[in-house]
């Protein structure tokens, strides 16, 4: 049974025998068709969502290296300013402990209101 | 498909837009029984609060548990009021709380005594407030 298996290896060397043996006409042929296998395989692949929408806003920016320089400083400010205003958001949310003492204190809230 | 996976991406992005304000939009009846009796006072206009307010009031009521009496009946007793101020009139509350903390032990109760007093001649009754009776 392992006789008749053929490797990676046998299989190699028996195509490029055969290969060796085609005529040119033929290997022009084939050579052809791969090409135009290939050509349709590239069409037909779809890149992925978040990658088409980058290439989209790559391409709005153009393909200067400055614009593109420009596009990721502005990408990277967003981002900033987005985390320091979230971070903020979440510092001050955070006020229950000073809420829950004035509101069982000693002392009246109107005295600590304007 | 190309459409399809289009309209999805839109849909990622709108959910995670709003995202904050769908974790935040709790109505009365979503609160525990515990987050319910700590903001009893609060139960008609809750739907009508910020999202913000909620979820600081939410956070505020983690705490009641561990609240004694008192503090409780004060709690419920200026919640009302407390949810009225504006969000700049809470937050210049919260700034004259911590800086009256920082003020030494004996000036901050002999601050508390006038108030007390203040109050109590301002009530023309002795000592009906659980902010008056309740001095440690």
């Amino acid at each position: 049974m392992k006789k008749n298996e053929l490797s990676h290896e046998n299989i190699k060397h028996l195509l490029n025998h055969s290969v060796a043996q085609l005529e040119r006409p033929t290997l022009t042929r084939l050579r052809h068709a791969r090409e135009q296998a290939m050509a349709r395989y590239t069409a037909r692949y779809v890149e992925p969502v978040f990658a088409r929408a980058g290439h989209a806003v790559w391409h709005a920016f153009g393909a200067q290296h400055k614009s593109r320089l420009w596009a990721t400083t502005l990408l990277l400010a967003i981002i900033l300013f987005s985390a320091t205003a979230y971070w903020n958001h979440i510092a001050k949310s955070d006020t229950a402990d000073v809420d829950i003492a004035i509101l069982t204190g000693d002392l009246p809230i109107h005295f600590y209101v304007d | 498909m190309y459409l399809i996976r289009r309209h999805l991406f839109a849909f990622s992005v709108a959910v995670f837009l709003f995202l904050p304000a769908i974790a935040g939009a709790q109505t009365w009846e979503d609160l525990t029984p515990v987050q319910q009796e700590a903001l009893a006072p609060l139960s008609k206009e809750w739907n009508t609060l910020r999202t913000l307010q909620k979820q600081r009031l939410i956070n505020m009521a983690k705490r009641y548990p561990q609240l004694n009496t008192v503090q409780k009946q004060r709690l419920h007793n200026r919640l009302e009021k407390w949810s009225k101020l504006t969000p700049e009139q809470r937050d210049r509350a919260r700034e004259k709380f911590q800086a009256f903390s920082k003020v030494p032990l004996a000036k901050r109760e002999q601050v508390k005594q006038m108030v007390r007093q203040q109050e109590a001649e301002k009530l023309n009754t002795p000592a009906s407030d659980p902010a008056i009776t309740d001095t440690p």
